[in-house]
This record gives structure tokens, sequence and C-alpha cells, in this order.
């Protein structure tokens, strides 16, 4: 892997959110955090990012919509996400609207790394060929 | 139904006669008139006529015998449905709790990850970090244990005590409670107590929770200077009514129909566990009562409880 991926954390649980960014950046990740699907869409349109870890039951606009609004208007980062919403029909409806990975919480820090790292060098492929 | 294809017909007549002897009793009638009235015309004509009442009485049978494997297919079909139904709210409720219990399971052990992580390092780590990091943990297993509690009181069935209850006491007391909080929202609360209520069958301590739970609702829909009414009377029906009306956000009428259901929230993240109106729902009809919600999104809301005054303990 040649860089660190600039990594977008999206979820609507304060303490949750602080603390995987509070862990990213000590392993040496460049991370931002939105707490709702409206502030990532804002955050996305400031600045690129590779990939965007997102949670599916947030308060107003949920992880569907806000996937669906990412691959819309950001169709470039690759998005996992990120849930301990456990239920099958949700995770098929966010791999046919683009998500590369599912996660479900909790998680080991190891898994979310190993699945960002496998997210960024899917992209850069991507990126290559094209 | 393949069964009865294997029994004698003259069985099945007879077993049908049985169910429907006014039909088939007009069809014999038929059969019995038919041959004299034939026979007065010529043999042939009461051949003809006796034919034709028979396949007549044959009509009526099969008509019938239709008739009843159509309703038993849709009694099937209805449990069917039934537990179709019951299937899908366990595996949305299960999807429900997995999801509830995950989020603070996720931020334990990031907690946990995290001081590990600090007490690797050759330095001692923060104070301060470790404690936040413990005390975190504390509160998470709190939220964690509110939600597996609530769902244990969901799950009870246990037989309710049942007392005679003046309902109007239960209402003042938790009215008393929740007082001090609507004082500081500047919200008032009236209370229109019928005096004359008369004592109900009931268990008290259910419905102090049932109570309880509606007035803290409503302090939360209801922004400062609001009015909070809470209302009982006698009812039709040798029954008692309460109301608990707010003038708060309301309801937004695509959650209406949801309200009632485990886990269903509007609240944020943690802050609320969506089983309160769900454990009320319960409450009210293990009590052999009604509990409705009517609202009007910005203009308010208003639960109508209806409790019977003598508990049928049939069933129960």
């Amino acid at each position: 892997m040649a860089a660190l991926p600039k990594i977008l954390l999206v979820d609507d649980e304060e303490r949750f959110r602080n603390n995987l960014k509070k862990m990213l950046a000590a392993e040496g990740f460049e991370v931002a955090a939105a707490g709702s699907g409206a502030a990532a869409l804002e955050e996305l349109a400031l600045k690129p990012y590779d990939v965007i870890l997102l949670d599916m039951r947030m308060p107003g606009m949920d992880g569907l919509a806000t996937l669906a609004a990412i691959k819309e208007r950001h169709p470039d980062p690759e998005v996992i996400v990120l849930t301990g919403h456990a239920s099958v029909d949700a995770a098929r409806e966010i791999i046919r609207l683009g998500a590369v990975e599912f996660l479900l919480k909790p998680c080991p820090l190891e898994e979310v790394i190993a699945k960002i790292e496998t997210a960024y060098d899917r992209k850069l492929a991507r990126q290559e060929k094209s | 139904m393949e069964k009865k294809s294997h029994t004698s017909p003259l069985l099945n007549l007879f077993h049908d006669l049985g169910g429907n002897l006014a039909v088939y009793g007009t069809a014999l009638g038929l059969v019995i008139l038919a041959v004299p009235l034939g026979l007065r015309a010529g043999p042939m004509y009461a051949l003809a006529a006796g034919l034709l009442a028979a396949l007549s009485l044959v009509t009526v049978g099969r008509v019938l015998r239709q008739k009843d494997t159509a309703l038993r297919q849709k009694e099937l079909s209805d449990e069917q449905l039934l537990q179709s139904q019951k299937l899908a709210s366990i595996g949305e409720l299960s999807a429900g709790i997995a999801h509830e219990i995950n989020n603070p399971l996720a931020i334990i052990r990031q907690e946990a990850e995290w001081l590990l992580q600090l007490y690797k390092k050759d330095s001692p780590p923060d104070a301060q970090e470790t404690q936040s990091g413990l005390a975190e943990i504390v509160n998470q297993v709190d939220r964690a244990r509110e939600i597996t509690h609530n769902l244990l009181n969901f799950a009870r069935r246990s037989q309710p005590v049942v007392q005679g209850v003046e309902l109007n006491r239960i209402i003042l007391d938790m009215t008393s409670l929740v007082e001090k909080a609507a004082q500081q929202k500047n919200i008032n609360l009236v209370k229109r107590l019928a005096p004359d209520l008369p004592l109900i069958e009931s268990d008290a301590p259910l419905l102090r929770q049932v109570i309880l739970n509606l007035l803290n609702n409503a302090i939360q829909a209801t922004g400062k200077g609001g009015t909070i009414t809470v209302v009982s009377e006698a009812a039709d029906h040798r029954q008692v009514m309460v109301q608990v009306n707010d003038t708060g956000v309301g309801i937004p009428k695509e959650h209406l129909s949801q309200i009632f259901d485990p886990f269903f929230t509007t609240k944020p993240q943690g802050k609320g566990t969506g089983l309160g109106l769900s454990i009320c729902h319960g409450i009210i009809e293990r009590l052999g009562g009604k509990i409705i919600v009517t609202s009007v999104e910005g203009q308010g809301s208003s639960f109508v409880i209806r409790l019977p005054q003598a508990l049928d303990r049939r069933g129960r």
C-alpha cells in the first residue's frame, strides 16, 4: 500500500464515533468523523476521501439513503458499512447500492483496519485501470 | 378432505344431513312430491320427476360440501398467515434486540481495546483517560441492562395481582412524581378526575407503570408553556377511561401504526429503548383493557386507556 487512506467515519453514536476516530488516528490513518448522513455529504463536498465507514441506523437520513446519495454524488470512495443491525435483507440492499464490505458491530479494531485496507487496495486498483 | 372421499357416499349424506336439515328437507320434500305428481301424468313423467328430484338432492350435497371445503381452506390459510406474521415479528424483534445490544457492546469493546493499548505502553497511562474509559464501560453496561431488563418485563406473563384499585389515587400519585419535571419546563399539568369514579379490579403497580410512562412521554413531547391534561371518567359497558393529552410535538401519521411496536423509537441512539409504549400496550391488554392513540403532528397527542371495572379471569 502506497499511502494510508483518508477515512470518513459516519455514525450517530458520539462515543463510538470519537473512539474509533481516536483509535484509527493512533494507527496513523487520517480520519474525519460525521454524526449524520447530511453531515457526511457536506464533508464529502469539501474534501475527497478514500474509504467511508458508514453506520446504518441513524435518525433523519438513514444509512441506506446516505449510501445512495454518496454513490450518486461521490462515486470514488469505497464504502464499508459498519452496523449493529443484523438484518440479511438490509445487507443485500447495502451490497446492491454499492457498498463493498459489511461489518457487524461489535468487531475488533484489527478487522476494521483489514477491511479498510482491502477497500483502499480495491479503490487504487480501480483507479489504475481507468 | 382426502379422508372424506374414502368414506361411503351414504355416510357422507347422513353426516351432511345432520348439519343442513333445512336444505336437505326441502330437497327430500321435492322428491316426495314429484313422484305422486308425476304418476298422475304417467309413469315416464314420474320417473323423470324422480330423477330430477334425486339430482337436486345430490347437487345440494355437493354444493354444501364445496362450501365446507372452502371454509376449511380459508381457516387454514388464516392460520398460516398468522403463523408467518408471528415469525416475521420474531425476526424483526431479534434484529431489533441485536441492534440495541450490539451498539453498547461495540463501545465497551472499543474502550477495553483502548485501555489494553494504553497499558501496553511503557509509561503508565493517563489516569483521567483510564477513568473515562472505565466509566464509559459501566455506562454502556447499564444501557444494555436497561434493554434486557425491559425485555424481561415485556416477556413476563405472570398473573396480574388483582385488587380493588382507586384509579384516581394512582393518577394523583404519578402526577406528583412528574410535577417537578413539568414545572421546570413551565408545563401546565391539569387533572380532570371524575370524583365518583368506581373502584376497579386491576393491578395497581402495573397501572402505575403505564400512567407514569405516558406522563413522562407527554412531558418529553411537550415544549415550554404547553399543557398536559389527565382525565379520568366512567365509561360505557362498565368501563373506566383514563386519558393523557398533551399539546406537544405530536406523532407523524406514518409513525402512528408503529408507536406500540417494540424498539420503535424516534429518539437518538442510546436515549430510548423503544420499549416503553409496547410494554404499556402489553400491560393494558393483560388487564383486559385497550389503549389507543390519536395525534396531530405539531398539535399534540392523546393516549386513551379503557379498563374494565371487573376483571374477567378466564384465560388470564
